[in-house]
Parts: C-alpha cells; sequence; structure tokens
C-alpha cells in the first residue's frame, strides 16, 4: 500500500493559540480514516492544511503534492465537503453542476444527474431554497461524481437529522469507497462512523494522541466487566479508563494480554466513544501529574 | 529571495503594507522624477464644442 | 492554454455572472425600461407636439452627416448606462473577493481546482470586458425598441424621415464605441479596479471603508512628510475616465500606447497579484 497522506511536525499558530503542535500523520492509499478530537483540538485546521486551506510550519505531501504551493493541481484529486454549508446561496443547482463539471477533468455528468434525480432535487432551484441536509446532499452528489483519490469530510453530518446521516454514510460506503480511494473524515459523532473505519485516530491539542489501524485497536484495548473482588488486582493493571454504572465496574485496558484480564472477569470489545473518553481522560492526567 | 517571500507572506497586514508601500512608492518616485502632478489628457474633442444651447449661453453673456 | 483551460475560463465568466445577474444586466435593464417608460409617457400627454418636432430637427440636422459622424451624437444616449456601469463594477469589486470569505463559501472555490490567479484574472476580465458587454447587449434593446418607437412616432404624427437607416446603423457604430470606451476606461481605471480588489480581498469588514480610508490616510501623510500631491493627483486621475469617452475609432492607438495607460497597467497589475496573493489568508 502507498502512503497518499504524509504530515511531519505540522506546526499552526493562532496568535498565541496553538492549533496544531508538531503533528505527524501518515494515511495509507484505500484508508478510511476517522479523525477523532474534542472542539478545539486542531481537526479543522489538520484538514484545511491538507487542503492547502491554510498555511503551516512543516512537512506535508498529500498525493504526492505540497498543498502550500499547488493547492489547485491537488484539487484536481481531492473533494472536501465541510460542517457548514459552503455552497453560495445564490448558486442554482444545475450552475454548480455546470461549474463543477467544466472545472474538474474527471467528472461525470451522466452520473452526477442521476444521483440529484434520486435525491429529488430539483435542478432550477437555488441553494438558499434548500434545506440543510438537502444542500449536504447537493455537495455529496457533486462529489461523488469526480472520479478523486482523496474524498475529505469535516463533521459532514453536522446538524442533520438521524435518517440523513444514517444514509450519507452508507452511500459514501457504497458509491464512493472501492479499496483505491481514501477518505478522511473528522466528527466528534464516533458511534456513527465507527463501522466504516479502517484507521483511527486521535486528536488533541494540535497533537496525534492514537494513530492506529482498527484491527490493532480491537487487539490493543480490551474491556473487562470486572467480577466482585477483582478490583484491586484490575487497579494494579494500570486501567486506562474506569467506569461504574449499576454496581458492574467496566476497566479499558490498554495492551494488557487476554489471557490475564480473563481471569479478572467478562471481556468484551469496548466501542470507539469509550477508547476516545479514556484516552481523553488519560491526557487530562498526564498534564497534571503533580510531582 | 526565499526569506524575502516568507516576509512577506507571514500575514495579511505584512502584504499588503508591502503591496501599498511598493505601489505609493512607485506613484511618488514617479512623480518626482517626470516633475509633473499625475497627468491628465487634455480634452481635445470637436464633439464636445457642440453646445446645444448658444443662446442661453449668449444670453448670460449680455446679462 | 489549451481548450480545457480556455473553458474553465469561460466557466469562471459565467459563474460571475449568475452571481451578479441583477448588477450587470438587472440594472441596465431597469433603467433602459425607465427610459422607454418617459419615452413613452411624453409622447402620450397632450402637449407631445414639441417631440415631434424634435424628431423633425433632428432627422434634419443629421441629413447628410456619414454614419461614422452621426454615431458620436448617439453616444449621449449611452452616457447614463456608461455611469451606471461605472457604480456597479465599483460595488461588484468590492464584494467579490470579499462576499465569498464572508459567506465561508470560498472554502467550496478554493476545493476547486482552480488557482487564486485564474480566479482574480476572471473578475478583472468580469469587469473590463464582460460587464460593458451586458451594458451594450441591453443598450442593444433599449435602441432596438426606440428604433421602433420613432418610426411608429413617425407614422403618427406623418413625419418623413431622410436620416432614418443611417442613424439606425450610427447606433450600431454607437454601440460599438460604447463598448470600447468601457474597455480602454477599465485599462485606464486598472489601478484603482486593483486597489479596490486588494481591500475586497484583505479587510474583515466595510471594505469600501479600509479602501477610501487607506488612499485618504496615504495621501495626507504623503502631504504632511513630503508637501506632494502626487498620490491624490493620481487616484484623482485614476477615478476619472472621461478623457476615455471614444469618438473615432482613430483615437484607439494613441490612446492605449502611451505611457501614462502603461504605467497604470503596470501598477495596477501589481495590485492585482497583491489581491492574488491576499486570496491566501482565509480565516
Amino acid at each position: 500500500m502507498t502512503t497518499i497522506v504524509r504530515a511531519r511536525s505540522l506546526t499552526k499558530h493562532y496568535g498565541r493559540f496553538k492549533a496544531l503542535d508538531g503533528l505527524d500523520l501518515s494515511i495509507e492509499r484505500g484508508a478510511i480514516t476517522g479523525l477523532i478530537g474534542p472542539n478545539g483540538a486542531g481537526k479543522t485546521t489538520t484538514l484545511k492544511a491538507l487542503l492547502g486551506l491554510c498555511d503551516f510550519d512543516g512537512d506535508l505531501s498529500v498525493a504526492g503534492r505540497d498543498p502550500r504551493s499547488a493547492r489547485h493541481k491537488l484539487m484536481e484529486d481531492v473533494c472536501f465537503i465541510a460542517d457548514v454549508g459552503i455552497l453560495p446561496k445564490w448558486l442554482k443547482v444545475s450552475e454548480a453542476v455546470e461549474y463543477v463539471g467544466a472545472v474538474h477533468p474527471r467528472f461525470d455528468h451522466a452520473k452526477a444527474r442521476q444521483t440529484l434525480a434520486a435525491a429529488d432535487i430539483g435542478t432550477n432551484r437555488k441553494v438558499k431554497e434548500l434545506s440543510k441536509g438537502t444542500v449536504t446532499k447537493l455537495h455529496l452528489a457533486l462529489v461523488m461524481a469526480i472520479d478523486v483519490k482523496l474524498l475529505v469530510l469535516d463533521e459532514p453530518t453536522l446538524g442533520l437529522d438521524i435518517v440523513y446521516r444514517k444514509e450519507f454514510y452508507e452511500r459514501l460506503l457504497s458509491d464512493y469507497c472501492d479499496g483505491d480511494r481514501t477518505v478522511i473524515i473528522s466528527t466528534h459523532q464516533v458511534e456513527e462512523i465507527e463501522a466504516l473505519l479502517t484507521q483511527l485516530i486521535f486528536i488533541d491539542r494540535g497533537k496525534i494522541v492514537l494513530d492506529a489501524h482498527m484491527s490493532d485497536v480491537v487487539e490493543r484495548f480490551v474491556g473487562v466487566r470486572i467480577k466482585p473482588g477483582a478490583e484491586e488486582q484490575a487497579q494494579e493493571l494500570k486501567p486506562v479508563y474506569v467506569r461504574k454504572s449499576f454496581g458492574i465496574n467496566s476497566y479499558l485496558f490498554e495492551n494488557q494480554p487476554r489471557d490475564v484480564l480473563q481471569r479478572l472477569g467478562e471481556l468484551y470489545t469496548p466501542s470507539v466513544s469509550d477508547i476516545f473518553v479514556a484516552k481523553m481522560k488519560q491526557e487530562d492526567r498526564d498534564e497534571f501529574v503533580p510531582d | 529571495m526565499e526569506t524575502l517571500k516568507r516576509l512577506v507572506l507571514r500575514n495579511r497586514y505584512t502584504l499588503l503594507l508591502t503591496v501599498i508601500l511598493a505601489y505609493v512608492g512607485v506613484i511618488v518616485i514617479e512623480g518626482t522624477l517626470t516633475g509633473r502632478e499625475a497627468r491628465v489628457f487634455d480634452l481635445e474633442n470637436p464633439y464636445f464644442d457642440i453646445n446645444i444651447d448658444q443662446e442661453y449661453l449668449r444670453s448670460r453673456a449680455n446679462r | 492554454m489549451n481548450s480545457f483551460q480556455i473553458n474553465v475560463f469561460y466557466t469562471l465568466l459565467k459563474r460571475e455572472m449568475w452571481e451578479h445577474r441583477l448588477l450587470f444586466v438587472g440594472a441596465p435593464l431597469v433603467l433602459a425600461l425607465l427610459i422607454l417608460v418617459a419615452i413613452l409617457w411624453i409622447a402620450l400627454q397632450p402637449g407631445a407636439g414639441f417631440l415631434a418636432d424634435a424628431l423633425r430637427q433632428a432627422d434634419l440636422a443629421f441629413e447628410g452627416l456619414p454614419v461614422l459622424q452621426l454615431a458620436p451624437f448617439l453616444f449621449w444616449a449611452g452616457l447614463p448606462f456608461i455611469i451606471l456601469l461605472y457604480v456597479c463594477c465599483i460595488i461588484y469589486l468590492l464584494s467579490t473577493l470579499y462576499q465569498d470569505r464572508k459567506d465561508s463559501s470560498i472554502f467550496f472555490w478554493q476545493s476547486m481546482p482552480v488557482s487564486n490567479c485564474t480566479t482574480v484574472m476572471s473578475k478583472v476580465v468580469t469587469v473590463c470586458a464582460v460587464a460593458p458587454l451586458a451594458t451594450v447587449f441591453v443598450l442593444f434593446i433599449l435602441f432596438c425598441l426606440a428604433a421602433m418607437l420613432i418610426a411608429v412616432f413617425g407614422v403618427a404624427w406623418d413625419l418623413e424621415y431622410v436620416s432614418y437607416w443611417r442613424a439606425v446603423a450610427a447606433s450600431l457604430v454607437t454601440l460599438m464605441l460604447i463598448y470600447l470606451s468601457a474597455v480602454m476606461s477599465s485599462l485606464w481605471l486598472l489601478p484603482t479596479i486593483g486597489w479596490f480588489l486588494l481591500f475586497s480581498a484583505f479587510a474583515r469588514s466595510v471594505p469600501l471603508l479600509w479602501a477610501i480610508g487607506a488612499a485618504v490616510l496615504i495621501g495626507f501623510l504623503e502631504d504632511m512628510i513630503f508637501s506632494t500631491q502626487y498620490l491624490g493627483n493620481w487616484v484623482q486621475s485614476r477615478s476619472n475616465f472621461n478623457q476615455y469617452i471614444l469618438f473615432e475609432f482613430q483615437e484607439i492607438p494613441a490612446k492605449v500606447f502611451n505611457y501614462d495607460m502603461m504605467i497604470g497597467i503596470a501598477l495596477g497589475s501589481l495590485l492585482i497579484a497583491g489581491a492574488t496573493y491576499m486570496r491566501r489568508f482565509i480565516d
């Protein structure tokens, strides 16, 4: 597999605020990567750096190009859907199709028309007349008709209702991902995309907290519902996260042998959001170590 | 050269300042060298002289 | 440039017209409509006899004049449209690199494989060549309708025109003169176009205030420090297009190929380049 995104010590300041703090990143072709982090962690900044939409320090190569110097060339291979509606309000659907079709060398008009018809979006309507969900659908329809190598989605389903959100990801998976195309999704609604992902990246305060393949994540993190009486033993193994609810103690362990853990209680596969919360708490602990 | 470019493109303000300084600089230097205020063409255009209301002008002159 | 790139640029120009239909086509159409309504209203008044007299006199005055000499007289009919175009272009220039940052649609445009340079160039060409074309198109419709009205008046008031067809031919020449005047004026005004674009790309709010404020401030500083008014004079001459109102085609080479025009184009290009680089800073 070849690498499509490679970043070395990306740094970006907004005044005194460090949005990116020496971020290292590498994403392989064909991966569906989830970029997950709390608000203000640097997700959007990372994506904007990848797209050449903001300046930064450090080395970055996306699809073999430096986004800072060749943004418009890069965009032949990369598409972007953002959290807020970035389609201009005055644009008509037909104009949007015509525009994207004219500037993109690999745009499939028939496919775009077909998708728009299927989504029941009238070509004569203006973006401002469409609901937020429909605008996202329109943007997705435009992007899907382009044969690109990398698709970058920044909170694509923010503000959409659950039906739209499910449909959006289903469409993405069925129409777009073919094993060769790469997707980067940033979100904080982890549960929704958990099943899609092949790579998981946690980001906090401009740094990578976790970067692993999904298969490794399953290996690395094990949840245990601790048997009564085994708590002390469990504590010794340094759980990364402890949750107590309804009298059940769930401990989350990182890099602990399964056979040892099995003796403490019932094992389960933790959800990505559990791991996320655990990692974020761990960060906080590491930050404020009082010694 | 590369350093200069980085300096100018540091942020929006350095860029604006550089562009305006270069622009105004050229205007002022050019003005000093040629010793003239920015030149405006003389309008020697016969069609501008067509005056519809000669009568009115004459009546003003006689007043 | 290959055919793909030409098509991209053509689409960018179309994009500008889609966004600014009201400004570049709507506004002159309203003006043309007002003029037509005014003419009709006057013609239908009881004392419309003076209109018949005026038509007769104009017809006689034009008798024997060659088409090329007749055209400049009709130019005045287009003058309000040129002034309207001037105002519309200022509005356009100040909003074009500002509005897309404000509504964050810049992220959509920037996610397309079109460079900042091509984008800004499309906006310059829109002002210099496409917007005048829209105005001339509206004027063409107005002239056609006016010619029809004048013919109808001729029948109604029993006038026998001698210069009618020559005037119609002259109006087509006038349209060409108006278009060329607008294009050449915009070349002359290129420093001002660049100045507005620069602040349109720079300002986080009220680009008009920034553009005018900066010019006034720097002019004031120049006056204080050097006791000269080069900038003030420059701005004055570069915001005024009256020397580029064309009445004869022969004037064109001398008006384009001269030192003043060239230095204006060079300095305008500097500002436009600045506006292009300014597009990198979105936040």
